[in-house]
């Protein structure tokens, strides 16, 4: 028994000595790309997308009983980029993730993880149809795109009519426009009592965290400026001053919390407001009776000037794929006009295509909820598709974490700061 | 030092004048010592027992009594991220570590203490010298080893592999064997008793004790484990409870209704196993070794 | 390291010796066999992990899908000196220093003094050692949990402290995050000091003690005089493991203070190296920040010895 147990150990401690020697290979991309058969696509875990995803696929597989599509949750992990970074190097992605942050495309491209969709008869011009002028904003850099703009989710701030009226406050015609009406709506919500937090996003340092606090409120107060644009920072200007400096008052007076929230804070009742997507009226459907603004500016615009971050998601062809005719077959299948529609019945989520509102009018015109949403959709800013970008963003989160939320640096200068470090890091890649 | 300290259960108290009057009061002062210190260290046990028990798990200050009992919490978990499987997973690592750890190292301290060959000094300096650097500088590349060269990501190999060898275990059985008197393997040599049947027959038995606190003690590292699994299971259902509970915590908590609760009774599943244990096997958990843990 | 000064030597009688010439070469056989799967395994987790790191230190370097091949050039010392200017590296390291600062003077004192009342006939003695061993035998991430639920901002302390209660706070306030973790690591590790102290009073001779009370020494002065002295082992020993426990910290500051937050003001070398490394993609960076925090903890734990022997 000893010796057997003795001998099988050697031999597994000898197979994993030699295994670095036969390391694993992708699938050869010209093989691939003409090869059809089973496949297998992430979805995220939001309640309403998976069950779009699934009645998908169930479609897709019963008219291709040849070529399976198995569905499943993006892999646990603090973040989807994190697990999705993780089974790139593994060499374990999906073919297709339903949920690619288009700020993580030009690292998962760096990685060899992506797969050009250019490489397929008609892919750019199939891109190009369906999101006309929206598109080109997902080019890379070397001119091809490693992505399928899929969906966006234009944020606006979302309320608790419930908790308004309870400090007071008229919950039909909330003031929340400038940003001194929105302070002042802030403090009365928390010093009456009603709320714990006026608005609760969360304060820690992962690079995605400004996209659902500076970002949007950068958007709309710079008349739709990016992060960096034509190579340079573009948030150390009056505006990015003034987004930082209105942020850093809600923290000040206590208005947001400086500790995450372990869960909703919205749907909890803990916050007052959310900024948010349209995604948020099918979730928050039975938990709190909601209201919708435009993110505030400092001289408050109209609604129709306004500009917001699209919190848009991609498809992504990852290159551990060996079916990729399937996989770019199922891809526009899942993008199709009438699949696009379903996505956006089931789910509220604004496929990026032209014309939404009109090619889908009859949806708009059933739910009301969703038309502030639409209209954000035509004024939206993507986060930049550079190299480096998440490096960018991490840099600027940890000035904005360190200055606005905590408070130990004036935020112009941690603003400054950022921008220095977002040069050194353009001129790196 | 510190393999020289004698065991600790048989320890004799030092200074025990009972009688005096200066003795009892001493006494009174201990006992008071000891009870502070076993209510800072029992009550956060105790705060977990009960916050995974109560229907409303909230923080004030009344949340520390038992009062509104239910047993949701754990099946909230449970839904959440399958306990039992989990378990499983929990399970498989931590076996795996401990029958790689007792048979490799056995036979490799086995080998050092009982055995001649080439090179035998050269590998009880590399036993040393494995000793000083610490795993964590391994992590990033052994991760990237494991999941890519290695193909072991979400695979219970892969969970194993850093830790089916402990240094310091071959160490410690080659101190145990160093110990036996020598005229008892130069009998059975003579007798033509083969290394193996020797091991098994004679130095296993006589070291079972020794074996025992090492299986313990190596227990409760992957079993307690959260970094390395974390890295290498991205599947959920590959994940040890340690990181599923991680997990629950930093980003599921929003999807059940008591969620402190629910945290509370996966924190009670998790700790349950190494606890029972220790107090199974108490006498052996303070036995000579205990600073095997130091070079862990 | 400590362990070699007591192995007993004497023991190393030759084995095999009188077996004859033929019979040792076979045994040698045998050796060789025993300890082949042991060296196979520091070559696949520790050799060759060890090489890769030292080689990605000097070069730019990211993880790519298997099979590809990225170029990465060598770049001399540029990632240590990435290391070295970096704030937050150098914050993590301060941490380091804070968590040193606060967890070996309280891990001694808390220790001798439970082991010191401890080494005694007592009613429920081993109720008590049980009770103290807990935490350092229970996962990491359960009592966190508990500790994040206690010290929570609507937590159990911060409602029996009332208005006395920080704010921001513990967890989330810059100046108690890292003395948080610190004592959480304190908390835990103790009863493991308390049975070590507990084992080393066994060594300090009794006839030292009877000595002393026949010169009339009190309680406290034999405490001082007698005890203290004779446990120093032990007490290098806890600050020998609290260097390494500090080095190697990762599930508090990534669980109990949400990613070495708030600001960084509790990250750690560890953390550090997880999220540059994994989470943002710079494994050249990471790799050298384990090259300088191994070279770091071995410096360091060398000075501590060497002052410690010197003490001896």
């Amino acid at each position: 028994m000893l010796r057997r147990t003795a001998s099988a150990l050697t031999v597994i401690a000898l197979a994993a000595g030699t295994a670095t020697a036969c390391a694993r290979s992708a699938p050869d991309p010209a093989d691939a790309a003409r090869s059809r058969g089973p496949i297998t696509v992430w979805l995220s875990n939001n309640a309403q997308e998976l069950q779009w995803g699934e009645r998908m696929v169930a479609d897709w597989n019963k008219a291709h009983p040849d070529q399976r599509v198995r569905a499943q949750n993006i892999p646990a992990g603090k973040t989807s980029e994190e697990a999705i970074s993780a089974s790139i190097i593994a060499g374990t992605s999906a073919c297709l993730v339903f949920n690619t942050s288009p700020a993580s495309v030009p690292q998962f491209q760096k990685q060899a993880g992506l797969v050009p969709l250019n490489d397929f008869p008609g892919g750019a011009k199939y891109i190009e149809s369906r999101s006309g002028s929206l598109a080109g904003q997902y080019r890379s850099e070397d001119g091809k795109y490693y992505q399928l703009p899929w969906k966006s989710n234009p944020v606006m701030i979302l309320y608790n009519k419930k908790l308004f009226a309870k400090a007071g406050l008229d919950p039909e015609h909330p003031k929340l426009a400038t940003y001194a009406q929105f302070l002042a709506t802030s403090r009365t919500l928390v010093r009456s009592g009603a709320t714990d937090a006026a608005i609760w996003p969360a304060p820690s340092s992962e690079f995605f965290q400004s996209w659902f606090d500076f970002y949007p409120a950068f958007a709309a107060e710079s008349g739709g400026s990016s992060l960096v644009e034509k190579g340079e920072p573009r948030f150390d200007s009056p505006a990015g001053r003034k987004v930082a400096d209105f942020w850093n008052t809600l923290y000040r007076e206590k208005l947001a919390p400086q500790e995450l929230y372990p869960g909703d804070a919205l749907a909890d009742g803990k916050a007052a407001m959310a900024t948010v997507g349209p995604w948020a009226v099918a979730a928050y459907k039975d938990k709190i009776d909601w209201g919708v603004v435009p993110v505030p500016t400092s001289d408050g615009r109209p609604a129709s000037e306004i500009h917001t971050f699209s919190d848009q998601k991609s498809i992504g062809m990852f290159s551990a794929c060996k079916n990729r005719a399937t996989a770019w077959d199922v891809m526009k299948f899942a993008t199709s006009e009438k699949e696009d529609g379903a996505f956006l019945d089931a789910t509220g989520q604004m496929p990026v295509r032209e014309h939404l509102a009109s090619l889908y009018s009859g949806y708009f015109a059933k739910n009301p909820a969703y038309k502030p949403f639409a209209d954000q959709a035509q004024r939206e800013v993507e986060v930049p598709n550079v190299a480096g970008s998440i490096d960018m963003w991490q840099a600027f989160r940890d000035a904005w974490t360190r200055s606005v939320v905590f408070g130990r640096q004036s935020p112009s200068s941690a603003l400054h700061d950022a921008a220095a470090k977002t040069r050194t890091i353009l001129g790196e890649y | 030092m510190s393999t020289t300290v004698p065991t600790s259960g048989a320890a004799v108290p030092a200074d025990a004048p009972t009688g005096s009057r200066e003795g009892r009061r001493g006494r009174a002062v201990r006992l008071a010592v000891l009870l502070v210190g076993a209510v800072a260290f029992l009550f956060p046990f105790y705060y977990m027992v009960v916050g995974s028990l109560r229907k409303v798990t909230a923080g004030d200050l009344s949340s520390a009594a038992p009062s509104g009992l239910t047993g949701g919490n754990y099946s909230a978990i449970d839904g959440a991220l399958s306990l039992g499987r989990s378990l499983v997973n929990s399970g498989v690592m931590t076996a795996g570590v401990l029958l790689c750890t007792l048979v490799l190292g056995v036979l490799a301290g086995y080998a050092l203490a009982r055995l001649e060959f080439t090179g035998r000094g050269g590998v009880f300096a590399v036993l040393l010298l494995v000793q000083t650097v610490p795993f964590q500088l391994l992590t990033l590349p052994l991760y990237v080893l494991v999941v890519r060269d290695y193909g072991l990501g979400d695979n219970y190999a892969g969970m194993i592999l850093p830790f089916a060898i402990n240094s310091t275990a071959v160490f410690l059985f080659r101190q145990f064997f160093l110990q036996m008197p020598a005229s008892l393997f130069e009998a059975a040599r003579i007798d033509g008793a083969s290394e193996l049947r020797i091991l098994w027959k004679i130095a296993i038995p006589m070291a079972r004790p020794a074996l025992l606190t090492g299986a313990l003690l190596t227990f409760i590292g992957p079993w307690n484990e959260f970094l390395w699994p974390f890295l290498v299971t991205k599947n959920a259902d590959m994940q040890p409870l340690a990181v599923s509970l991680a997990g629950f915590l930093s980003n599921l908590q929003g999807t059940v209704s008591n969620p402190t609760g629910a945290l509370m009774a996966g924190a009670c599943v998790l700790a349950a196993p190494a606890v029972v244990l220790f107090l199974l096997f108490q006498r052996h958990f303070t036995h000579t070794n205990i600073d095997s843990g130091v070079k862990g | 390291m400590t362990l070699t000064q007591s192995s007993p030597r004497a023991a190393t009688t030759r084995p095999g010796a009188p077996a004859g010439r033929r019979r040792g070469h076979r045994r040698a056989g045998i050796g060789t066999l025993f300890v082949t799967p042991y060296l196979l395994y520091v070559l696949a987790v520790f050799a060759i992990p060890l090489g890769y790191t030292v080689w990605i230190s000097f070069h730019r370097f990211y993880f790519t899908a298997p099979g590809a091949h990225a170029p990465s050039p060598w770049v001399g010392f540029a990632n240590y000196r990435d290391v070295l200017t970096d704030p937050v590296v150098g914050r993590s390291f301060l941490n380091i220093g804070i968590f040193l600062v606060i967890n070996v003077p309280l891990t001694v004192v808390l220790a001798l003094v439970l082991a010191t009342a401890l080494n005694a006939k007592m009613p429920f003695r081993s109720f008590f050692r049980a009770a103290y061993y807990l935490p350092y035998i229970t996962a990491s991430v359960a009592l966190v949990a508990v500790w994040q639920f206690l010290f929570g901002s609507d937590g159990l302390v911060n409602h029996a402290l009332g208005g006395l209660a920080p704010d921001p706070s513990w967890l989330v306030n810059t100046h108690l995050a890292m003395p948080m973790i610190a004592l959480f690591v304190t908390w835990k590790q103790l009863g493991f000091f308390v049975m070590l102290y507990l084992a080393a009073l066994q060594n300090v001779g009794k006839d030292l003690y009877e000595a002393a009370s026949v010169d009339g020494a009190g309680p406290v002065r034999k405490f001082w005089s007698i005890t203290v002295p004779g446990v120093r082992p032990a007490t290098t020993l806890v600050t020998v493991y609290a260097i390494v426990t500090g080095a190697n910290l990762f599930s508090e500051p990534y669980l109990l203070t949400g990613g070495g937050g708030p600001d960084n003001s509790s990250t750690s070398p560890v953390l550090l190296m997880y999220q540059k490394g994994i989470e943002q993609g710079h494994p050249d960076f990471a790799a050298a920040l384990g090259v300088v925090l191994v070279v770091l903890v071995l410096a360091v734990s060398l000075i501590t010895r060497k002052l410690s022997e010197r003490g001896n």
